[in-house]
């Protein structure tokens, strides 16, 4: 973090960033209230402090706690807010109930996505009505529109770019002063606000948090799950640095496509192992990949190894990069490899995915070379939750993957 | 200052090819291909950059409204210009070359081999890793281009005209992965500023 934190971003000033922002919030706002929806992440955090200069009291930030955050994050964001120097009162809506009813038995990911954005913005106009607040001011990052509207993923806080008018569907206007930044962009603004490093440099969290972490059908038993898998993942990684890290959940159900029955053989081959040393399976469900500019909702192969050669390759990253690069693209129907790091024989229904990358704008994204040591501490720690039986290592880049599976 | 666009075809990385070039101190924005000569004229760029996108240029005849106008900027802007990605296809087959599906797409760092430096490649050979996202390669090289960089995958990761300032290249010199990247566009920023 401390490195991370002395690095100036080149060509951008944050300076004249900021006075030529607050004086365009000004004209817009004038002397009306505006509504701050914020999620305890830099973009939000950033977003608000830049629009507090220029508005001061007529601010109002508020916290949807929508039942995919980690564990005691509402509570924590807004205690950590309160004080100084962020000094903001955000006052918590608790709507998990309604998050998870709304997503009810989905299980595309563009589904999840639409509907969770759907319930996000139903709240905040009720809000903003209750408030009396004409406008919503959001953190959206490049990163949002550019993926939205090139029909990758739909994130949660893109409504104008993509043809919806907040306006004629929710009754206020939108703000959006980050729109043109990237997050590096955002964390160096964010240091020249004096925002402090635990909050500028703050791991990214998606919006719509756990629900896209927790692949395909979401239960509150997944859920539950996830919270207590990301905890472990994330206390497990922090020391590394890493710029994302997390886990995600996925049911063991395996498709029987048999066109895919050569796949162990492909893996075999890229990584010189006898076919008996090596054996993919396919999930069922489909996680979310970007191939040549594209979308790709495809599938996620899932690569065991004889003990002794994941002892061996686990470490290997070269040989790993070239397991995932010949199975995608040889198989265009495939997004992402994770390679199974550990396994219990008896009992359960769910795998953990761990996955880590390093980048700098969140629009590449290299796999990060977790040592294998502590890939292993981490599967044995997992694998005592009652309902998980494996835990996998995502090995792939982003592309052809996104950094999120969903 | 130097001016510079960005024609945005809807590609995730069209916006940072405008962060590249803003942090080399040129003035750059995104223009869609639609843009009205006039209107294009008015804003008096000193060269141009034709970002990727995810449509694809396999049949000449049935492009995308979007690829169609970005092929007629490709042939009408006589500005240095630089294609990147899927306008490097477009270029290509815009002057009378081809595309098609790749044998082996290319997704993630790849290996670049170059062939010839040249002005646009300066100080990246002799080889560099870039990255990539393509389903679709050009296989044959219009008359009057050159090609002066290759992957193991793919033969025509970059392209030259003989004697005009226009490029393309197949990877992504404006993501962050690829080190080199910058340097390309140093290069670039060289002959437009040349050209002025």
């Amino acid at each position: 973090m401390g490195e991370r934190l002395s690095v100036a971003v080149q060509g951008f000033h944050p300076s004249g960033f900021l006075s030529e922002e607050t004086a365009r919030l000004r004209e817009l706002a004038q002397d009306r209230k505006v509504l701050s929806a914020i999620s305890g992440g830099v973009d939000s955090t950033v977003a608000t402090l830049v629009a507090r200069q220029a508005l001061g009291d007529s601010l109002l930030p508020v916290m949807i706690d929508t039942g995919f955050l980690r564990l005691g994050e509402p509570e924590r964001v807004k205690e950590r807010l309160a004080k100084s120097p962020t000094l903001l009162k955000v006052r918590l809506v608790h709507a998990s109930g309604r998050f998870l009813a709304s997503i009810k038995g989905e299980t595309s990911a563009e589904e999840k996505r639409k509907k969770f954005r759907e319930t996000f913005y139903q709240i905040l106009k009720e809000e903003s009505v209750k408030e009396g607040c004409e406008y919503i001011l959001q953190g959206t990052i490049a990163p949002d529109w550019i993926e939205t509207q090139g029909g990758i993923k739909t994130q949660h806080n893109v409504l104008g770019q993509v043809g919806i008018d907040p306006a004629k569907t929710y009754g206020f206007k939108i703000i959006e002063p980050l729109a043109d930044l990237y997050k590096d962009q955002v964390r160096a603004l964010g240091r020249h606000l004096n925002l402090p490093g635990e909050l500028s440099e703050r791991q990214p969290f998606p919006g719509p948090g756990l629900l896209v972490r927790c692949i395909g059908n979401v239960t509150k038993e997944k859920i539950r799950v996830l919270k207590e898998a990301t905890r472990r993942v994330e206390t497990s990684l922090s020391p590394f640095n890493y710029e994302q890290y997390f886990a995600a959940v996925i049911e063991n159900k395996f498709s029987r496509n048999p066109s895919l029955k050569t796949i162990s053989e492909v893996a075999g081959e890229a990584l010189g192992l006898p076919q008996s040393d090596v054996h993919v399976e396919i999930f069922e469900d489909r996680v979310t990949g970007v191939k040549g500019d594209q979308r790709c909702y495809g599938l996620l192969a899932g690569v065991k190894l004889s003990e002794e050669s994941r002892e061996t390759y686990g470490w290997l990253q070269d040989r790993l990069r070239q397991l995932q690069t010949s199975i995608v693209e040889k198989y265009s129907d495939i997004t992402r490899v994770a390679l199974l790091v550990k396994e219990r024989r008896r009992g359960g229904s769910l795998s953990i995915l761990v996955r880590a990358v390093s980048t700098r704008d969140f629009m590449t994204a290299a796999v990060s070379p977790v040592p294998w040591k502590i890939l292993k501490d981490i599967a044995h720690q997992e694998l005592k939750e009652e309902n998980v039986n494996r835990v996998y290592y995502d090995i792939t880049p982003k592309p052809p993957g996104t950094i999120e599976f969903e | 200052m130097t001016t510079i666009p960005v024609v945005y075809v809807k590609g995730q990385y069209n916006h940072l090819i405008v962060r590249n070039l803003k942090e080399l101190g040129v003035y750059s924005k995104l223009l869609p291909p639609s843009v009205p000569p006039d209107e294009l004229q008015s804003i008096d760029p000193d060269g141009l950059v034709m970002g990727g996108g995810p449509q694809s240029v396999r049949s000449p005849n049935e492009l995308t409204g979007e690829l169609a106008d970005a092929a007629r900027l490709i042939r009408q802007v006589k500005l240095p210009m630089l294609c990147i990605c899927v306008t490097h296809q477009l270029l290509a087959t815009a002057f009378g070359g081809v595309t098609e599906a790749a044998r082996k797409p290319e997704f993630g760092p790849v290996e670049i081999s170059v062939i010839e430096e040249g002005r646009i490649l300066e100080g990246l050979g002799p080889s560099f890793t870039a990255w990539e996202s393509h389903n679709d390669e050009v296989v044959k090289v219009p008359t009057g281009f050159r090609v002066i960089a290759r992957s193991s995958n793919c033969a025509v990761e970059a392209i030259r005209h003989e004697d005009r300032d226009i490029f393309g290249v197949q990877f992504h010199p404006e993501v962050s992965h690829t080190a080199k990247g910058v340097d390309l566009f140093k290069n670039f920023l060289h002959i437009v500023e040349e050209h002025k």
